[in-house]
This record gives C-alpha cells, sequence and structure tokens, in this order.
C-alpha cells in the first residue's frame, strides 16, 4: 500500500431508512490504481460508489481526495468520470454530443472539442462514429462509449458500477481486459464495482470484499485466495468444502492444529491478525477442492467419507464428499472414484489452502 | 425495482424545499381551497353552521330527479359505451380484413369533437331540422319529423357517441398488452375461443375495462354540454346547478354543487381501487397476438363492409359539421339538403373583429392554461418521483383531484371563492376577468399534465441526470439538456390533451365568462341562438382541425422521441 492514498474512504456510514447500508468503511486508493468492491448484491458496494461520486451523502465520515475533503461536493464540482450499470448515453443526443456533454463546460474551442471526442473514440477502439445515434449501437460499443464519455474529461477518479454485468459471457470477458488494459495505460485513478470475482480477479490491483456494509478484507487477489481474513471470503473467492473441527494448539509456522472426527488432526492457516484460538476451542475448517487428494480411507490422517457427486470441472472433476462433520470439495482426475464409494481426504500439503476459523455463534450469513 | 429506485430518491435540498412549499400551497390554494369555500358556505346560514339547505334538497322531488338522473344516465352511458367500444377493440385487434388499419384509426374520430361541437353536430344531423331527420321524413313521405333528439334518451346517444372511444382505445391498449402466450396456454389446457375469452382474457382486460368505466362514469357525471343542449326540461345535475346559479339561487346551487361533487367521489372511490387492485403485468415480453385472418368468401367481404359501413356512421357528424360550415347565412330553410355552398363563413371568422375575438381568446387562454399546468406537473413531478420528501401521496392526489371533480363544481368553486376581495383569506376579485378562465382550464387540464409529467419521470432513467452531473453539468445544465428533452414526448402528449382540452372549454367556460372574455365554445352556443347554423359550425369545423392538428403534433413528438431513444 502506498501511503498517503490519493482517494481516501474514511468511516463512511449510509443508512436507508434506518437499516445500514454501509458502515465504517475505511478504504485507501493509490494513485493510479484499480481497486475493485466486490460482494453479493445488497452489501453496500454501490451505495458506496454513490457516496464517492456524489449522489449519495454519507451520514458520517469523509471522503478525501489528495488531502482535500470533498464530501460536501456537489457530483459535478468533483471531476470524477463514472460509467452506470445501464450506461446513462443520453438517448436523444448522438455519441459524439453525448462525449461533448462533459466537454462543453471547461473552455474549450468547438475544435478542441471535436479533437477530444475523436481521441476519446479511438481510446475505446470505435472511430469515426460521432454521428451515430447511440440507440444503433450493440451492447459492447455502449459500453465503449459511455467510457469514452466518461474518460474524454479527463477526470480525477474512475468509478464503474458494473459496466460489464450488461454483456453476454464471452464479450465480458474479452471487454475486461481490454479494459484494464485502458485504464492502465491511462493510468487514472479507479474504483471499481462487481459480483463477480471472475471480473475481480482480471482487473483490479486490489479487491475489498464487502459484506452486508463492512469490509471483510483488502488486499491482492492473491493474498485474498490464498489467506482469506474471514469465513466470508474464502467461500465467495473460490470454492471450499468446510467441516467441524476443535482447536488443539499451534504447530511451528503459524498453523493451527485442527483435530476432525475419527481423531485425525490437520493443520490449517489461521484467519490473518491472530483470533484467539487456544486448545479445546470450536472451529470451522476449510479447505481448498485442490488442496486436498484422496488417500485410502485407512491410511494415518485420512478423513473418511462417502462420494456424494462429481462434477466436471474443465480439465478436472470435483468430488463432493459426505464426511461426518460436514462436505469436502475435492479435485481429483476423473477415475478417481465413483459415486457412493468410501473414500479417505487428506490435506495435499498442509497447511495451504486449508484455513480455519473460530466457530461463529448463531450469526447469520 | 422498487425499493432501488426509492434508494435513489435524492434528499431534498434547501431549493427543492422551497419548491415543494411553494407548489404545496399553491396547489392547496388552487385545487382544495376552492371547494372548502363551496362546502362552507353551503353549510353557513344565520351566522352558524346548518344543514337546513341540504334537508331542503332532499325535500324537493325536482332535485332529487336531477340527481338521479345524473347517476342513472352515467351508469347507462358506462353500459352503452363499453357495448359499443369493446366489440369494436376485438373486432380491430383480433380480426385482419382489408382496411382494417384506416378504419381502426377513423373508429376513434369522435375524439377529435370538443363536447359541444360533437353536440350540435349530432343535432345538425339528427335534430328536428337535422339532415337525417330531414332525408328520412321526406323519403318516407311523413307530415312530422321521425323522432325528436330530446331528453335522456338524445343525452345518452350524445354520451355513447362521445364515450365509446375511451372502450375502445383503452381496450385496444389492453389487448396489446396481453401476452400473447396466455392464450395459447389456455387453448394448450383444452380451452376454447369462448372459454378462453371468459375465463383468461376478459378477467386479465378487467383494470382496463376498469379504468374505461371509471373515465366515462366521470366524464359523463360531469356532462354539461349534452344535457344543457338536448335536455329541455329533463335536468342532470350539472345543469340543475347552472339554472340554480342563473336565477340568484346561490345557496342551493352550493348544495347541488356540493352534492354532485360527493356522489363523484363516492363512486370515484372504489371504483379507482379496485382498478388499482388488479394490476396484472405480463411476465414475458411477448409477441403481438397473430391476427385470425377471415375465413369464407362471404366474411371477407362483409366484414369491411360493416366495419365500413359502421365507421362511415360514426363519421357523419364530422362531415355533417363541414357540410353546414359551407352553408351561407339564411340560405337553407325547407330543403332536405342545402342548396348553395360557399366559404362565407370562414371569412367571416376571420374578416370581423366580432367573430374574430373569441378565437384570440381561447387560443390565448389555452396556451396560458396549458403552460402552467405544464410547469406545475413537471414541478410536483421533479418533487413526487425524485426526491425523498414527506406529502408526496398528497401532492399526486391534488394534481389528480381536479379530475374527480365535474367541471361545473370547479367553476363554480372557483366563482364563490373569487368574487370576494378578502386578501388575508386567499381571496381575491378574479371573476370577470381572464384569468378565471385561465385559472378554470388550468385546473381542468392539471390532471392531464400531471399524468403526463408522472409517467415521463417514471421511465426516465435517474442515472441519466446523474450521468450528467458526473461530467460536470449543474442542476440547469442538467434540466433544460437531459431531463426536459428525456421528458419531452410525455410532456408532449399532456400538452397537447391540455391545449386541445381548454381550446374547447365550456362547461366551465359558460359559468365563468364575461362577453369580453367568451372562448370559442360560448360563441358556438350565441351563433346557435342566433340561428346563425353556418357560423357556429365553422367554428367547430376550425375547432376540430386544430385539435386534429394538435394530436398529430404531440404524436409526432413521441415517435420521433422513441426513434431518438431507439
Amino acid at each position: 500500500m502506498s501511503d498517503p492514498a490519493y482517494l481516501e474512504l474514511d468511516r463512511l456510514t449510509r443508512a436507508f431508512a434506518g437499516r445500514p447500508a454501509v458502515h465504517e468503511l475505511s478504504i485507501g486508493v493509490a494513485e493510479h490504481e484499480i481497486v475493485t468492491l466486490l460482494g453479493p448484491s445488497g452489501c453496500g458496494k454501490t451505495t458506496t460508489l454513490r457516496m464517492i461520486a456524489g449522489f449519495e451523502q454519507p451520514d458520517s465520515g469523509r471522503v478525501v481526495l489528495e488531502g482535500r475533503d470533498v464530501t460536501g461536493l456537489a457530483p459535478q464540482k468533483r471531476g470524477f468520470g463514472m460509467v452506470f450499470q445501464h450506461y446513462a448515453l443520453f438517448p436523444h443526443l448522438n455519441v459524439g454530443k453525448n462525449i461533448a456533454f462533459g466537454l462543453e463546460t471547461s473552455g474549450n474551442t468547438k475544435q478542441e472539442i471535436q479533437e477530444r471526442i475523436a481521441r476519446a473514440l479511438d481510446l475505446v477502439r470505435l472511430p469515426g462514429i460521432e454521428d451515430r445515434s447511440v440507440g444503433s449501437l450493440s451492447g459492447g460499443q455502449q459500453q465503449r462509449v459511455a467510457l469514452a464519455r466518461a474518460l474524454a474529461p479527463e477526470p480525477r477518479v474512475l468509478l464503474l458500477d458494473e459496466p460489464l454485468s450488461n454483456l453476454d459471457a464471452a464479450l465480458r470477458e474479452q471487454t475486461r481486459r481490454e479494459l484494464r488494459a485502458l485504464v492502465k495505460e491511462i493510468g487514472i485513478t479507479t474504483v471499481y464495482v462487481t459480483h463477480d470475482q471472475e471480473e475481480a480477479f482480471d482487473l483490479s490491483d486490489r479487491i475489498a470484499v464487502m459484506r452486508a456494509g463492512r469490509l471483510d478484507q483488502l488486499g491482492l487477489a492473491e493474498d485474498l485466495y490464498h489467506r482469506p481474513a474471514t469465513e466470508f471470503v474464502a467461500t465467495f473467492l473460490g470454492r471450499a468444502g468446510a467441516v467441524e473441527a476443535v482447536a488443539e494448539g499451534f504447530a511451528e509456522g503459524g498453523s493451527v492444529r485442527c483435530r476432525l472426527s475419527d481423531g485425525v488432526v490437520w493443520q490449517a492457516i489461521p484467519p490473518e491478525g491472530g483470533v484467539a484460538m487456544e486448545s479445546g476451542a470450536g472451529l470451522r475448517l476449510l479447505a481448498r477442492p485442490e488442496a486436498l487428494v484422496f488417500v485410502s480411507p485407512e491410511d494415518d490422517g485420512a478423513l473418511r467419507g462417502r462420494v456424494l457427486d462429481r462434477r466436471f470441472a474443465g480439465s478436472v472433476y470435483v468430488y463432493t464428499v459426505k464426511v461426518e462433520d460436514g462436505e469436502l470439495e475435492v479435485q481429483a482426475a476423473g477415475d478417481a472414484a465413483r459415486e457412493g464409494d468410501v473414500v479417505g481426504v487428506a490435506p495435499r500439503r498442509a497447511p495451504a489452502g486449508i484455513f480455519a476459523f473460530p466457530r461463529r455463534r448463531a450469526e447469520s450469513e | 425495482m422498487s425499493t432501488a429506485q426509492g434508494g435513489r430518491r435524492k434528499q431534498l435540498s434547501p431549493r427543492g424545499r422551497l419548491l415543494m412549499l411553494a407548489v404545496f400551497v399553491l396547489l392547496i390554494w388552487a385545487v382544495v381551497y376552492p371547494n372548502f369555500v363551496v362546502l362552507a358556505e353551503s353549510l353557513s346560514g344565520d351566522g352558524t353552521i346548518t344543514l337546513r339547505r341540504y334537508a331542503e334538497f332532499f325535500r324537493t322531488p325536482s332535485e332529487l330527479r336531477a340527481l338521479w338522473s345524473s347517476i342513472w344516465i352515467s351508469a347507462a352511458t358506462v353500459l352503452l359505451s363499453a357495448l359499443i367500444g369493446v366489440p369494436l377493440a376485438f373486432l380491430f385487434a383480433r380480426i385482419e380484413f382489408a382496411g382494417r388499419r384506416v378504419l381502426g384509426a377513423l373508429a376513434a374520430m369522435p375524439v377529435l369533437l370538443p363536447p359541444l361541437v360533437g353536440v350540435i353536430a349530432i343535432l345538425f344531423l339528427y335534430g328536428e331540422s337535422g339532415i337525417a331527420t330531414r332525408l328520412v321524413q321526406s323519403a318516407l313521405r311523413l307530415d312530422a319529423p321521425p323522432w325528436r333528439l330530446y331528453g335522456g334518451s338524445a343525452i345518452l346517444a350524445v354520451h355513447a357517441y362521445s364515450m365509446y372511444v375511451y372502450f375502445y382505445l383503452f381496450t385496444l391498449a389492453g389487448l396489446a398488452r396481453l401476452d400473447p402466450a396466455v392464450h395459447e396456454a389456455a387453448a394448450s389446457l383444452g380451452a376454447g375461443r369462448v372459454r378462453t375469452l371468459t375465463r383468461v382474457t376478459l378477467p386479465l382486460l378487467t383494470p382496463t375495462l376498469a379504468g374505461a368505466s371509471l373515465l366515462t362514469f366521470m366524464t359523463s357525471m360531469g356532462s354539461f354540454s349534452a344535457p344543457y343542449v338536448l335536455g329541455g326540461g329533463f335536468r342532470v345535475m350539472t345543469t340543475q346547478i347552472f339554472s340554480s346559479k342563473l336565477q340568484g339561487e346561490t345557496s342551493m346551487a352550493m348544495v347541488e354543487t356540493v352534492m354532485l361533487a360527493a356522489v363523484s367521489l363516492l363512486v370515484l372511490w372504489p371504483l379507482a381501487r379496485w382498478e388499482g387492485s388488479r394490476e396484472y403485468v405480463a411476465p414475458g415480453k411477448g409477441t403481438q397476438a397473430a391476427r385470425v385472418p377471415v375465413k369464407s368468401r362471404w366474411a371477407a367481404i362483409g366484414v369491411p363492409l360493416i366495419a365500413g359501413v359502421g365507421v362511415a356512421l360514426l363519421l357523419l357528424p364530422h362531415l355533417t359539421l363541414l357540410l353546414i360550415s359551407l352553408v351561407p347565412d339564411g340560405s337553407w330553410t325547407t330543403q332536405t339538403l342545402p342548396p348553395r355552398y360557399s366559404l362565407e363563413n370562414y371569412a367571416q371568422l376571420f374578416g370581423e373583429a366580432r367573430t374574430f375575438r373569441p378565437i384570440v381568446n381561447s387560443l390565448l387562454m389555452a396556451s396560458a392554461a396549458t403552460f402552467i399546468a405544464v410547469a406545475m406537473a413537471l414541478a410536483v413531478g421533479q418533487l413526487v418521483v425524485r426526491w425523498r420528501v414527506r406529502g408526496r401521496g398528497a401532492l399526486e392526489a391534488m394534481l389528480a383531484l381536479p379530475w374527480a371533480l365535474p367541471g361545473t363544481v370547479l367553476a363554480i368553486a372557483l366563482a364563490t371563492t373569487f368574487s370576494v376581495n378578502q386578501p388575508w383569506a386567499g381571496r381575491f376579485v378574479l371573476v370577470g376577468t381572464a384569468w378565471i378562465l385561465v385559472m378554470a382550464y388550468t385546473l381542468r387540464v392539471l390532471p392531464l399534465t400531471g399524468r403526463a409529467a408522472l409517467a415521463g419521470f417514471r421511465q426516465l432513467d435517474p442515472s441519466l441526470e446523474e450521468a450528467a452531473a458526473s461530467l460536470g453539468a449543474g442542476p440547469w445544465r442538467t434540466l433544460r439538456r437531459v431531463t426536459i428533452p428525456g421528458l419531452l414526448p410525455a410532456i408532449a402528449v399532456g400538452a397537447s390533451l391540455a391545449f386541445v382540452t381548454g381550446l374547447g372549454e365550456f362547461v366551465a367556460s359558460i359559468v365563468l365568462y364575461t362577453h369580453r372574455t367568451r372562448p370559442i365554445s360560448i360563441e358556438i352556443l350565441s351563433q346557435l341562438r342566433d340561428f346563425d347554423l353556418g357560423a357556429a359550425a365553422a367554428y367547430g369545423v376550425l375547432l376540430m382541425l386544430i385539435v386534429a392538428a394538435a394530436f398529430t403534433l404531440g404524436q409526432r413528438w413521441i415517435q420521433g422521441g422513441e426513434r431518438s431513444a431507439g
């Protein structure tokens, strides 16, 4: 993390009709960085983006840009570009006039405006469509025109609200790579909102995982995947099976020894920040499918279970295995087991991909 | 989706708060207050509150007869209009035949006739010395006219003619909204045509039919032109109020006004709730149902022929109006058809200051009312749809209230409230000025512009305005460059409806006009009294043309808006 942050969200809080949408959210975004707000719908990510843009006023907390508090500033005075989920292209203006809209106020001459429209369209690889009506464009083209329109006034921050959610799957994947290349080329500080973890992995420098209005974890994609801070992060990014366990002290390297059913003990990575996990405490153990292997049920350290089903997942298969205190997923070859087989499951290379979290007390997801 | 919208409503800025206050005060003063003045005056007597006059109302047989007439005429109008309009809509929506498009469009033509104009057109056609009457009389060699266009049945006939259009247009729109898949589903479940109609199609159309019934009933309750011109001794509440007022029985006029308003609201309440409680939204995108082509050769000729004759009958009043407008004053006496035709009447209309004045008056007053009503509707639309404010429902209700009150009620309320000078009570002398007419027109058209503006705002994606702000546009630039252009199709529809309503307005005008401020409708009436039928018809044709032009223009705007929106 570079400091001080270029764009800083400082304990942002916002409630709707008494229900908190965003609570004490603090995130620092470095200059030129792309930070993604990732979470399920209703987690407060869009509200957060709208508070950055100025469309929502926080109940408390600040939005700070280059050390200057912009919280009370009207959206039109912030100089932030925004791309909306449904693009919000002005239907009564053609492509050129849509892009010109943000250029007309800053004392540009007609000629300069024309040049900048052309440059913006070049940038999104749609040169020469100034005179087209926006209704005649395809979804992907509309998305790129919306981007060109947001970028043309050279904003200080670019805000993107699920801009790819209306594209079909193939186009979405191609567009997100182009989008990252483009944003990196310009070097604009960007906040991106999505509920799609693959999109977040592809696009972001860092990802902020949000849940119920709070920040669960902020970090590099790899960190979130390999060292999730919460059970939610572990399951929301990538797959993980879960079983109940009991803590049995720490092993060397800081990993936790977890006792499972049948007296089997596995080592697992504790959450960052070292939550108290004294011996005897109830744990939940989460394991990535690729971190587990099939072994003989009689082996030492093998957890016995029965195969429930087998799913084809491209180059490999993922098996769901019912064990005594939960269900695990194991990634293996197609002929490794059949439905109904009794198998043994063991860590491939403990504690990698196996995480221990304190058992939640009746907390709702 | 509704919660997303709710979450996107803006908090009210200080400027918005001021706007809210101004709009609220203005609406209460103009829409609600005059009605309370009427209510208060109907109850006041001997310096206290008294129900004495209401007791008198209920003791007087002629009053009760008028009230009963209003109610049964309205109910019968609903029934008759539905019987004409609904089958007609099914015919044009469901069956494919030669000339369907043209005939289908022509079937809505009665809307081109403002209330009074429609009545006199029918009078010219079927009245005692009407063309059709004379034709039948001479064909059958009768000594007397074969029928008399008079009383309740005449009013009912005129109502059915001018109001079946509501059922026709509503049903057409309702059928277009239905997902054809539900009919296919019914058929696949073994339902025949009749069963599908009675068990699926008609139930799905209930909100539509309820809406049309409501509109027809309210219009009929407030109808004044037909009972006034054709009623003779047959009184309904509106004409009863007018005659009380004319005879100086002001306090009885107040009681009658309150009674009419009360009955109207009493009917409106359950019907509106019934309409609102049965909103069916087609879940699928749906395509237009395929029209059934006529099969037999006889039907291929017969259906267009019957439809054509029917539509021709509907257009006869228009043609009659045109014909009479070409008849020079005094040239047509006992002949079946007028012997001479010229453009004399039109030349007179535009050539003489006395006859041109009403045209100018109507144009100015209708324009002013349209402008004010659009501005108020936009302000309310902005507040109700975009901002998170208390009292949104009240604002919306006030915008719609004049719709529930017959024109006569509004006119009496305004005439009563603004005939005294009590600035501290918000009452000024406006009677006798053009302003009171503008105010009456504004109130009468406010529900039209209001409905259009609210629909426009609800369809306008709020992120368009946010996009403008994120591109550096302040509130005014956003309003001018994004909001207004986005609302234009809706505003155009509302404004053109409002303008033509104001232009042909008769019901409130007859209570509030003076010689100097007389609008076209009043002038038509006075030409009719002077037996200058040609001049009256010429005014009627002029109104008809302006109405047609306004509708066409409004339609253009919609299509233009839709085209650019893609």
